[in-house]
């Protein structure tokens, strides 16, 4: 069979296929969903930071008019988690609470007035324990310890060395160590979190409608922790309105809000506060990273050392792979001959850390970026010379067993230096001409990749990673089924697209059915980039057999042989005819002539993931490991006012390689939000505890960027056609976002030559930091 | 924090008469007149009424009249009049800038001087949920008997965060009030006390219904210090307004806001001559809004900060007046 | 305590008993089933439940429906006409204005009051109007260029009809 490649739809720039939902109001989110009938869910929080519970008193609440049910650490003895081999966190907590905002108990009431009553009149006594709420304190040894066998509160620590780090130093020309402290963040995805969860006592089954970005996760958690039949749970994700890595793991309420529904036979309802969200979080962890990296004369890196220490919060959750992807991705960017890498994740009295948007990289990344700046400034290097003298070659495998198939970054390096005009406008800033009163500018740069896919999955079962089905009946229509959760990233147009492209037809002819378990294939969810790549490829392998049956029964039909039919747009006819020619065939005509061979079509498509790359054999090896990496260049242009120590960015020149863009409308607005949440973490993001209360919890008090001071965003998109990848494909939605901080930082040395070492560069630091930077050098005069 | 309100009792009046009798009679209540802050407080468990007693009805407080003698402005002209007043320039400046620079433009629609005049004190212990507060057995604020901000002292820290004071107290303004026993007119610094429970000095009853502003030469500036480019409170703000006397010597007048639990008037003893150099007068100006000023650890932006950049920023926008 | 109010919604003339302490989007979202319009936060932070009230762009959770007695309310779900999207609609969706899209009916709603009072708005003016509209995807880069092409669609309109 002849196929015209390309046949438009691949690399076209294609507005969102559920976009219109999105425009007119029409798009269903959870709390949408039609509450008239159902009871509401409000979660009884735990007042104190670690505690043994002595008592919970339900009976006041229970007498209450209105309250339905209410649900206790003893309605689930089962533990959850999103790692088979840490978890340890119940939905409710038993025997001790160990953050603020834990929850303990859950109402199901009439109305939200009287669940909210009934949580007051709930007793609950706490007998208080000693509480840490920063990894330094959780370390030592008179803390408190969270859990048990955990000594030190240390979760997971990670030792790892690839090559020979010592021989490495002794090679280097040039040794720096610095110490950064990038503070907590969190995702502030702008849906809050919300759950449907419908119980039917009669048939014993369980429905349930939720933001999840892994409704595979929360079925599974779901089984567990009610102890039902997974056949007897349905899931179903409707309109998702963010996640960032948020709603990667099944949340506690989600599984509270199915216990109350059980317990009441019933309909409930629960939508999360902002505060609850900020609560039940998942955020990327307090990060203290402190590394050491040796350059030989030309600048080509000799050895790295790093030791990050992650305060992670109560609860294991994603903790340990966390720790894992920081020091497995300092690998896979650079020509890194050795890597010494030790990771301490660490239990803290604050809301469980989790996966967020560049999982365990940004942090490591951060402090690798500046400090590779400022050795080439010690150097006398052009920060842009310093990188290319450290380029990859792929095909090739780092040190700790990563596969590199394809590396654009040598690309994205000379697409934003010629687009920021760097030398130029670089020499041009430092005269100060451009700046205002009281003000410098700066031009700063940096590197950054992450995973399109992790190459296995969190939870092992031997499947393919991704299954995609497709349907094809009388009215001609293509139907594509997938469990992959669209989360407003545009996944269900990029399957639309593949489907379109390989079958040759007008994407107008493509639906895309997602996320409900009983319908939808299992995918494994929306996390670690791995749509495009898994379900992606998935897509394409069914697209191709449903492809082969038409075009079978197209030589059938035309009495010819399957490989004398061509195709052109949706035409089938004899090779060497052409398209005006009498004997050719619609794909209508096609169609029914393969229906009328086996009647309704339904194929599948898979994905599995290459052995070879599957990571190192060490120990954790399989974290970092995937089909391919996206590589990401950026300059960043600032503005600092001197005196009130307020950072401006006025410009951002990015440039991605994502292997090929399948829809370089969806890359640039996955390449811009990237790099702008990338400058949130930068510039004033951060949660803060009070005797861990949270202090941030609003967007008030956590402050992520409005439109006012987020800047424009120069795009460049590199495609480097990696040869696993779908069409070429790699991700686009992660990589960018780790090179924002470490380049923000950067200009802001080029600007007023202050070298920060803490994120985010809120204007108090930065003002405190330049005093002391201002004493430091009248000192230093004073000396002379 | 609850996704309903509580119960109360909404009154509607059209007059200010109305209002007034409204006030009086029903125990427990309060004004309301954008509703962007009391709203939002009442979310939050802050704020407990059985009658809230909403303004935006009441004509007579929308009007703004603007001539050669002086300006008067109705409390319930919204920010956003203010902001887009053909009319608020040159000494007048100020008005319009701080108050185009409130929150955002959803708020500022509905948002009134007389509101933001009365805005309630913040504070990061104070301006939380019910359980958050509960779980810190709440402040001096609401219900509690410590402010945890300073817990030695004996009063509440709470800031108050109105832009609009400062940009009003640089032009000398006063406030029209109206209670029980009529109207009275205080000057707008004599509003205030420094104290983040009871900050306003308005009695039992009062409604502030409008203010005054001396006809004014010269010209005027607001700015405030903040993380982002909008929504965010002042983590301090100030307004400074200048003119010229007949020897061409520049005089100042200063005032600030979100460091204290009042907005402060900042005191500068004298002129800068005409032919004096400015940097030595800038810089004792700055060590005065220093020592004027007291932040406390009202937010998680640190005291120090708020008090070293209020004094750049004050010099700053005295310096570019001249 | 109840009381009836009277107003327009998206053009039709409504009445209704609604409770002195119901929200302007509770009255919305759970009375009408206009759930265009969301909650993002705790009050008054996010502008995703912005709607127009007598055509000014107003936080609807913070916003008392019995004050709205008397007004006209315009919501996302009034905005298409017998299903067909206006310029901003569609410069949103064709531009990628929209990711998850929740933020989407409240930046609509806002930009739609400033595009009728200011047809030819420049980024600067449209980062001023869209201030409290905070969308946490796009990095407001494409919200700006949707809000200019639906200007330039307006315009574009505009010129063949005269």
């Amino acid at each position: 069979m002849n196929t015209k490649l390309r046949n438009g739809a691949a690399g076209q720039p294609l507005p969102l296929i559920d976009g219109i939902e999105k425009v007119t109001g029409r798009a269903v989110f959870t709390a949408d969903l039609d509450g008239a009938d159902c009871l509401t869910g409000r979660i009884l929080r735990s007042p104190v930071s670690h505690g043994r519970i002595v008592r919970i008193d339900v009976s006041k609440a229970r007498e209450l008019d209105g309250v339905v049910a209410i649900v206790t650490g003893t309605d689930c003895a089962l533990t959850y988690g999103v790692i088979p081999i840490a978890m340890n966190e119940y939905p409710m907590a038993r025997d001790k609470v160990r953050y603020r905002g834990e929850p303990v108990a859950a109402v199901a009431a009439v109305d939200a007035a009287t669940a909210e009553r009934a949580l007051e009149l709930i007793e609950l006594e706490i007998e208080e324990l000693p509480a840490s709420f920063t990894a330094a304190e959780a370390r030592k040894v008179e803390a408190g310890q969270l859990h048990e066998g955990k000594p030190g509160n240390l979760e997971r620590e990670v030792h790892h060395e690839f090559g020979n780090v010592a021989d490495g130093f002794a090679k280097a020309a040039l040794v720096h160590q610095e110490s950064f402290d990038c503070a907590e963040i969190n995702h502030a995805q702008l849906e809050p979190h919300a759950a449907l969860a419908e119980y039917d006592p009669e048939r014993h089954r369980l429905t349930m409608h939720t933001v999840s970005q892994v409704p595979f996760y929360v079925h599974l958690m779901l089984a567990r922790c009610l102890e039902m039949e997974s056949s007897q749970i349905r899931v179903v994700k409707p309109f998702v309105g963010g996640g960032f890595g948020a709603r990667t793991e099944t949340l506690n309420f989600e599984i509270i809000v199915a216990l109350l529904a059980r317990a009441a036979g019933g309909k409930v309802m629960m939508r999360l506060t902002r505060e609850e969200c900020f609560l039940t979080h998942r955020g990327r962890p307090n990060t203290k990273v402190t590394m050491k990296i040796g350059l030989d004369r030309a600048g080509r890196i000799t050895a790295v050392e790093c030791e990050a220490v992650m305060a992670g919060g109560a609860y294991a959750g994603y903790g340990l792979v966390t720790i894992l992807y920081a020091g497995a991705l300092l690998h896979g960017i650079y020509q890194l001959p050795s890597v010494k890498f030790d990771g301490y994740r660490v239990y803290t009295n604050t809301p469980p850390c989790g996966a967020m948007r560049g999982h365990g990289t940004v942090d490591v990344r951060h402090a690798f970026e500046c400090i590779l700046d400022r050795m080439a400034r010690e150097m006398g290097l052009d920060p842009f010379e310093v990188r290319r003298a450290n380029l990859l070659e792929a095909p090739m495998y780092t040190a700790n067993g990563l596969m590199v198939n394809s590396y654009g970054l040598a690309e994205c390096l000379d697409k934003v230096q010629t687009a920021s005009d760097w030398h130029d406008r670089r020499g041009r800033l430092a005269s100060g001409q451009e700046s205002r009163q009281g003000s410098r500018r700066g031009l700063g740069m940096a590197c950054s990749h992450y995973v399109s896919g992790a190459a296995k999955p969190v939870h092992w079962t031997g499947e393919p990673h991704a299954v995609v089905s497709m349907k094809l009946d009388f009215d001609g229509s293509v139907t594509v089924l997938t469990g992959a959760s669209d989360i407003g990233q545009g996944s269900s147009t990029i399957v639309a697209i593949a489907a379109a492209e390989i079958l040759s037809i007008d994407i107008g002819r493509v639906r895309v059915v997602t996320n409900d378990s009983v319908i939808t294939p299992k995918d494994n969810g929306s996390y670690s980039s791995r749509v495009t790549f898994m379900v992606g490829n998935a897509a394409i392998e069914a697209a191709k057999a449903l492809r082969e049956k038409l075009v079978n029964a197209a030589a059938i039909k035309l009495e010819v042989a399957v490989e004398d039919i061509e195709c052109e747009g949706e035409s089938f006819f004899v090779k060497g005819a052409n398209a005006a020619s009498q004997s050719v065939l619609s794909f209508q005509d096609v169609a029914i002539a393969a229906l009328a061979l086996e009647g309704t079509i339904t194929v599948k498509g898979t994905f599995t993931t290459p052995v070879k790359a599957q990571g190192g054999k060490h120990r954790g090896g399989a974290v970092g490991s995937t089909m391919g990496f996206s590589y990401a260049a950026q300059v960043v242009e600032v503005e600092v006012d001197v005196d009130t120590g307020q950072v401006r960015v006025e410009k951002v020149w990015a440039a991605l390689d994502c292997g090929f863009a399948i829809n370089p409308l969806a890359v640039e607005g996955q390449i811009e939000g990237s790099v702008w949440m990338g400058m949130g973490q930068g510039l004033s993001e951060e949660t803060h505890y009070v005797d861990g209360l949270p202090a941030h919890a609003s967007f008030l008090d956590y402050r992520f960027p409005t439109i006012a001071e987020s800047p424009d965003i120069d795009v460049q998109i590199v495609e480097s056609i990696d040869p696993l990848g779908p069409f070429g494909a790699k991700e686009a939605g992660e990589g960018a976002l780790s090179g924002f901080p470490p380049a923000l930082v950067n200009a802001v040395a080029d600007a007023v030559g202050l070298d920060a070492n803490f994120l985010p560069l809120t204007p108090d630091r930065v003002q405190a930091a330049l005093i002391k930077l201002r004493k430091a050098a009248r000192r230093k005069e004073a000396a002379s | 924090m609850s996704e309903f309100l509580p119960d109360f009792r909404l009154v509607r009046p059209q007059s200010l008469d109305q209002a007034i009798t409204a006030l009086q009679s029903e125990p427990g209540a309060r004004l309301c007149a954008g509703g962007t802050d009391i709203i939002v407080n009442m979310r939050r468990g802050l704020v407990e009424v059985e009658t809230l007693v909403d303004l935006s009805g009441i004509a007579d407080l929308k009007t703004l009249d603007l001539d050669g003698n002086a300006l008067r402005i109705g409390a319930g002209v919204t920010l956003r009049e203010l902001a887009q007043h053909p009319g608020l320039i040159g000494p007048y400046q100020a008005i319009a800038q701080a108050a185009g620079l409130v929150a955002g433009p959803g708020h500022r629609q509905v948002a009134t001087l007389g509101g933001n005049l009365c805005l309630d004190t913040r504070c990061l212990y104070y301006n939380q949920s019910h359980w958050w507060r509960k779980a810190n057995d709440f402040c001096l604020k609401y219900h509690g008997d410590i402010c945890h901000v300073a817990p030695k002292g004996n009063r509440c820290r709470a800031a108050f965060s109105g832009d609009m004071a400062p940009a009003l107290m640089v032009l000398d303004a006063s406030v029209e009030i109206i209670g029980p026993d009529g109207a009275r007119r205080v000057p707008l610094a004599k509003l205030y006390r420094e104290d983040g429970t009871d900050f306003l000095m308005l009695k039992p009853g009062e409604i502030l219904t409008a203010v005054h502003v001396p006809v004014q030469r010269g010209k005027s500036t607001y700015d405030k210090i903040r993380v982002r480019g909008a929504v965010d409170f002042p983590l301090a703000g100030v307004a400074v307004a200048w003119r010229q006397d007949a020897d061409g010597a520049h005089l100042f007048q200063l005032a600030v806001t979100g460091t204290n639990s009042m907005p402060i008037n900042v005191d500068i003893p004298a002129p800068l001559g005409k032919d004096e150099d400015p940097d030595p007068y800038f810089a004792t100006l700055e060590k005065l809004v220093q020592k004027a000023v007291s932040p406390q650890r009202t937010s998680t932006i640190a005291p120090h900060y708020r008090r070293l950049s209020v004094s750049a920023l004050a010099s700053r926008l005295a310096r570019a007046l001249i | 305590m109840k009381r009836i109010i009277s107003l327009k919604v998206n053009g039709s003339p409504v009445e209704d008993a609604v409770s002195d302490n119901m929200l302007l989007i509770d009255y919305l979202r759970d009375s009408k089933g206009l759930t265009g319009a969301k909650k993002g936060c705790d009050g008054g932070e996010c502008g995703a439940c912005i709607v127009l009230v007598d055509g000014r762009p107003r936080p609807s959770c913070i916003t008392l429906v019995a004050t709205c007695d008397g007004t006209e309310i315009e919501t996302i779900e009034g905005q298409a006409q017998n299903g067909r999207l206006t310029p901003l609609q569609r410069a949103f969706h064709e531009n990628l204005g929209a990711q998850c899209g929740f933020c989407t009916p409240g930046m609509i709603m806002t930009a739609t009051s400033l595009l009728r009072d200011n047809p030819t708005p420049d980024d600067e003016q449209i980062k001023e109007a869209l201030a409290n509209n905070l969308c946490r995807c796009t990095g407001y880069v494409k919200i700006i260029k949707s809000v200019r092409r639906a200007a330039e669609m307006t315009q574009e309109m505009t010129k063949v009809t005269s």
